[in-house]
């Protein structure tokens, strides 16, 4: 499964099955194993996975990572606590994507029928 | 007697320095909790965040998010020692918001509303709760503590309700820019694309107002959204696979 940005190709099997690589993003492992431990519970593979990211990002860019993850928290949250339907507009552009992820497995598929 | 300075700010042990941006968001959701809002005091809305952050650690959470069904066990939830006085069907949004927003369905929104919560006081634990979580994620990502909870401000909720919400779309009302007027005409800032998920707290504004400034500075903001190349100092390939994981990861569909 892939997708492009820009010309670049990433594997998009890799947000639902990270396997030790890149996905075709700088740094793109290391920043998936970061983000399941900042998620998870383990706070030993937490402080594994931070030493590690931050031997190859610079400082603003190991906290830029921290706020992203902080966002996806509360936006995920907010989306399935309000039932609100994925817009037409964004379901256009991403619908190729969405179905290789197979989002649709989500119970919040629920609240954007037809997608 | 209560401090109205803002709330001090401070990322225990860490060894980076967090832009001014992201410090001014935490602060102004922390002030914001701790302020009347629109439906609950702001002793109600500290208590409120205290039970989400209790969230992880209740048994019942925990029972229910390693189960099949998050519907079943069902038992009480184990509180915390503010949220005593919170009314039962607020500490069951608290909790499963925070811990399990996931497998959150119409019929579980419907119950919650049925049990006596109104649309607008669940839609203001809803913003407390997620944004609660976002700053707690953070930290947590960050390697410092969660930032203490301030003591609550005096005062009573506003019981302001926007004009023009919308009922029908999603399972609370929202406010579209083009329905948006009196206090509420600028919610939007005049973004070219304002998707649901901005919308998504209207029914208590002060929440999209929190969650706007949020996004700015842990995303991009609504104007940037569809620049691929607006990123930080992580590209936005960068900044996209980790915001997929961790959407894969709560399983949401949007």
């Amino acid at each position: 499964m892939s997708g492009s940005l820009h010309g670049a190709t990433v594997d998009l099997s890799a947000v639902n099955s990270p396997d030790g690589d890149d996905a075709g993003v700088v740094h793109g492992a290391r920043l998936l194993a970061f983000t399941d431990a900042a998620i998870g519970q383990d706070d030993g593979a937490l402080a594994r996975e931070r030493s590690s990211l931050r031997a190859v990002l610079s400082d603003e860019a190991f906290v830029d990572t921290c706020a992203v993850i902080g966002a996806f928290n509360v936006v995920d949250r907010i989306a399935d606590a309000t039932g609100i339907p994925l817009d037409a507009g964004m379901a256009a552009m991403s619908g190729e994507v969405r179905k290789e992820l197979d989002l649709a497995r989500f119970a919040s598929s629920a609240n954007s029928p037809g997608l | 007697m209560s401090d109205a300075h803002e709330p001090p700010i401070e990322y225990a042990g860490s060894s980076v320095f967090v832009r001014d941006d992201l410090r001014a968001s935490h602060c102004a959701v922390l002030d914001a909790v701790r302020r009347p809002g629109a439906w609950f005091t702001g002793a109600e809305r500290i208590a409120i965040a205290a039970e989400s952050r209790r969230a992880p650690d209740c048994p019942l959470c925990r029972a229910r998010k390693a189960a099949l069904s998050p519907e079943h066990p069902r038992s009480d939830h184990e509180r915390a020692a503010g949220g005593r006085d919170l009314p039962a069907a607020v500490v069951e949004v608290a909790h499963r918001v925070r811990t399990d927003s996931g497998r959150l369905t119409r019929a579980w929104f419907e119950r919650a509303i049925a049990s006596g919560l109104a649309v607008e006081p669940y839609v203001e634990v809803v913003g407390i709760v997620t944004l609660l979580a976002g700053l707690d994620y953070f930290c947590r990502a960050l390697g410092v503590p969660p930032l203490p909870l301030p003591a609550p401000l005096p005062g009573e909720p506003s019981r302001h309700r926007p004009a023009g919400l919308c009922s029908g779309i999603a399972w609370v009302p929202l406010l579209a820019p083009e329905d948006a007027s009196g206090p509420e005409a600028n919610l939007y800032d005049a973004a070219p694309l304002v998707p649901n998920i901005a919308r998504a707290l209207s029914a208590v504004p002060d929440g999209v107002r929190l969650l706007q400034q949020a996004t700015r500075s842990h995303y991009v903001s609504l104007a940037d959204l569809g620049n691929p190349m607006k990123g930080r100092a992580i590209d936005r390939m960068q900044i996209e696979l980790v915001a997929a994981r961790v959407s894969a990861i709560n399983e949401c569909f949007y």
